[in-house]
């Protein structure tokens, strides 16, 4: 199955698209220049051999990972590999297995369906405001990679960074120095853009607020003294957390005597275990803030801080459950300044006004696309989509809005670009400058799905499309924003490149690509 | 033989528990609700979409279902002459004083009964995820006020079916509460479910969210390393410091929140031990 070009980055005269595992760069006369590929051979044991590259050759493991290949979660599996350059002690690998791999009870299995999504494929992709870097995350490693760029279109790999959970969309600071990384799970990462060498900078150097270092919120699992703590136990060793007083039950109590006797045999492989440190990632990375809920959408705003009048950076990020959030920026991404609220269903893409940097544009689930002052987390004016998006599909009922795309045009004027999912048409929408209010300005037909959108010189939009549907060839779509009715629409066809390593299925490509419509929640469960 | 009878057991309690609560819908009803027709399972995924109901900001909440007695005048008047158009649906009537006092998590609501009448000025909510054991409280809040339909107390709390760890933005403003309690939380043993604790760094920055500066969590466990967790993050969060012992003590809430908690008399009954821990909300850094 080929797969379409799903994620544009334009920048610096040129431009990036990535598909599937690989990235291409074009001239700004799209002419095609090079290509970066997925490094194949590492691919499943890269952040193993990343952790700990002294010891771990492949296959090393064949002990834990054999029992969970067939269908096991490999996501999970990944971890394990880590837990078992423990001394193989018999008590040491059970309890890791059964803490980490969860085989044993039939309602942790995941289906095999699973298994569809692990195959590596690039789902974010942004570039350093100079063009010399470009950031990419892969989905089922979890991996966010540092490519570097010669200003020609050749790509060099810098840095490859395992997280602990999946990135679900990363940004970069205004300096341009720190990439921050919002994840599956809830939380929202800082990493350096050039990885340090120093895998565990010291809490206590940064403890001055003021300083310009992030200050390390600890990690949602364990502070450095619960570190040790709960490490042990993760580890091999096991320690009830029960105790005299919250048992009752005689069958409790004697459970708990086992345990605690058992306890006392395990002392010494603990102490061993403690040398190997916990299975986090080595490099330098920094909770900055969570939410209970899977993260759509990362961006950073710039303001005058209303209290000290500096000006200030702020982290606007946005989740499954309808939230907008509006925290400070590093280091005091604790502190929460507002929220948006008022989607009522996911949100999924956010972008601050390029123009406007006080308004903040979201979409997702909602049929409404919503303009907010972020900064006071007010509600400024709503644009329709649902109703344009009847005008190209009369039976849509409801909308997933996965790209809203802000940018300014040589004329000044701010505009909105968005793209509904599995819908073949590009909406626009001017804004008024004097009611902070979205016109939509013109709906763009085209000739097959849009999966991205990037703005190109001469006001042009750059479109990529899915063309593994329909007869339509070229994968990549010029439109010149000049006449918006789409009468001028320009086609540029795709520059003749090999097929990508890695192949799909068609129904896997689907998953792949369209993946937000599935953020929204069942009506009917509880 | 057995899974054919198993069944209809199960349902003969099921008809049992929804005739009983059947009639204490009803009004008049003068006795409180018996626990043994609201029992559920004593833990919720508080990561799983339940079918929850809740505004999308807390301008939406209509909180005069719950404090009937605090609507405020002018909220009303407006109302009647209105009629009941829809336009006048979408905005909820407002209350005279905004709910101050959080139980999160409050069970089968001992807290809130104890700290009516010792804060009757004060509006105070408990939040549960559990839909029966919210409905046991609601209906001994019923209860209560009707008893109580002279003095007019517990007027002043109520219950709401709620997921704190996503959607406590969703009800309450920015510096909103004076009292959070956290009490008795389900301990989640396992280093795998820690993260459905209901205390993290990352969370403890929406608790100072919704606190007002100088606001106060209130925490209180028998699990030796709960406690210890709980101490950890709040007291690795800047925007919170750990109220002294002295303080702690004199704070009538901590003896309410030890003696009158359900799981505290509880844990009273096994001779457990108690661990409490207090934190103040600090102001934020200038930014």
């Amino acid at each position: 199955m080929a797969v379409p070009y799903h994620l544009l980055k334009a920048c610096g005269g040129m431009v990036f698209a990535a598909q599937g595992t690989d990235i291409h760069s074009f001239n700004s006369n799209l002419e095609y220049v090079s290509t970066w590929k997925y490094p194949v051979k590492p691919t499943e044991t890269t952040d193993i051999s990343t952790e700990n590259p002294a010891e771990v050759p492949t296959g090393a493991t064949p002990d834990v990972s054999a029992p969970s290949t067939p269908e096991g979660p490999p996501a999970k599996r990944r971890r394990t590999e880590t837990g078992t350059d423990n001394t193989p002690e018999p008590t040491a690998t059970t309890t890791t297995t059964t803490t980490e791999v969860p085989v044993k009870k039939g309602r942790f299995h995941r289906s095999p369906v699973q298994a569809a999504n692990e195959k590596p494929f690039i789902n974010c992709l942004i570039s350093s405001r100079d063009g010399r870097h470009l950031i990419l995350t892969t989905g089922s490693d979890k991996t966010i990679w540092v490519l570097e760029h010669d200003g020609q279109g050749n790509l060099k790999q810098l840095s490859q960074r395992p997280m602990p959970k999946r990135p679900c969309s990363i940004t970069l600071t205004g300096d341009g120095n720190t990439i921050l990384s919002a994840d599956k799970f809830g939380d929202v990462y800082a990493l350096p853009l050039i990885p340090t060498s120093d895998p565990n900078p010291n809490p206590a150097a940064a403890a001055d607020s003021g300083s310009s270092t992030p200050k390390p919120i600890l990690s949602r699992s364990a502070t450095p003294s619960a570190a040790a703590a709960a490490a042990a136990p993760a580890a091999g060793g096991f320690k009830p957390q029960a105790n005299e007083f919250t048992v009752h039950t005689r069958r409790n109590l004697r459970a708990l005597e086992n345990q605690k006797l058992s306890m006392e045999q395990s002392k010494q492989l603990l102490k061993e275990a403690k040398t190997n440190e916990s299975e986090k990632p080595s490099f330098e990375h920094t909770l900055l803030l969570g939410h209970v809920s899977m993260l759509t959408a990362i961006t950073v705003g710039q303001s005058v801080s209303p209290q000290t009048g500096i000006p200030r950076e702020y982290i606007i990020t946005a989740d499954r459950d309808e939230h907008i959030r509006v925290s400070r920026g590093v280091p005091q991404a604790h502190v929460i300044e507002n929220f948006c609220l008022g989607h009522e269903d996911f949100v999924k893409a956010l972008s601050v006004l390029p123009g406007s940097p006080s308004l903040l544009v979201s979409g997702g689930g909602d049929d409404d696309i919503l303009v907010w002052d972020w900064l006071k987390g007010t509600l400024v004016s709503r644009a329709e989509v649902l109703k344009h998006v009847k005008e190209i599909a009369a039976e849509a009922e409801k909308v997933a809005v996965s790209r809203v795309f802000g940018y300014q045009t040589e004329g000044g004027e701010t505009k909105v670009v968005i793209i509904v999912e599995r819908v073949p048409a590009l909406f626009s929408y001017t804004l008024n400058p004097s009611t902070n209010t979205l016109e939509h300005s013109g709906t763009v037909p085209l000739p097959a799905i849009p999966l991205d959108v990037q703005v190109l010189q001469d006001n042009k939009l750059l479109v990529a499309v899915d063309t593994s549907s329909g007869d339509y060839v070229s994968t990549l779509v010029v439109v010149s924003t000049a006449a918006e009715d789409g009468s001028t629409v320009q086609t540029t066809p795709a520059p003749n490149l090999p097929a990508g390593e890695v192949k799909y299925g068609a129904e896997e490509l689907q998953k792949l690509l369209y993946t937000t419509e599935t953020l929204r929640k069942l009506s009917d469960f509880d | 033989m057995a899974p054919v009878k198993k069944p209809t057991v199960k349902k003969d309690k099921k008809q049992k528990r929804e005739e009983y609560r059947a009639a204490m819908r009803e009004e008049g009803v003068s006795s409180l609700p018996r626990k043994k027709f609201y029992r559920q399972r004593a833990h919720a995924n508080p990561f799983s979409d339940h079918q929850l109901v809740y505004p999308p900001q807390p301008d939406q909440m209509d909180w005069s279902t719950l404090y009937p007695d605090y609507i405020a005048k002018d909220s009303q008047e407006i109302r009647a002459e209105g009629g009941s158009s829809d336009s006048e649906a979408a905005i909820p009537k407002r209350l005279t004083q905004d709910v101050e006092v959080a139980d999160i998590g409050c069970g089968f609501g001992g807290l809130l009964v104890a700290l009516a009448p010792v804060m009757p000025q004060t509006l105070v909510l408990g939040l549960e995820i559990r839909v029966s054991v919210t409905q046991f409280v609601e209906d001994r809040i019923k209860v209560l006020r009707h008893q109580n339909a002279e003095t007019g107390g517990y007027r002043n709390v109520s219950v709401l079916r709620a997921n704190t760890m996503k959607f406590l933005p969703n009800f309450f403003r920015k510096s909103q509460l004076s009292k959070i309690f956290i009490c008795f939380p389900d301990p989640h043993f396992k280093a795998r479910k820690h993260k459905q604790r209901i205390v993290s760094t990352t969370l403890n920055s929406e608790y100072a969210y919704v606190l007002k500066p100088g606001g106060i969590a209130y925490t209180i466990t028998d699990v030796p390393d709960l406690h210890e967790w709980m101490v950890q993050h709040f007291e690795a969060h800047p925007a919170f410091e750990r109220i002294s012992e002295e303080e702690q003590d004199a704070d009538p809430c901590v003896e309410i929140m030890r003696t009158a908690t359900e799981e505290g008399k509880k844990v009273e009954r096994n001779k457990g031990q108690k661990h409490v821990a207090l934190f103040r909300r600090l102001e934020d850094p200038d930014w």
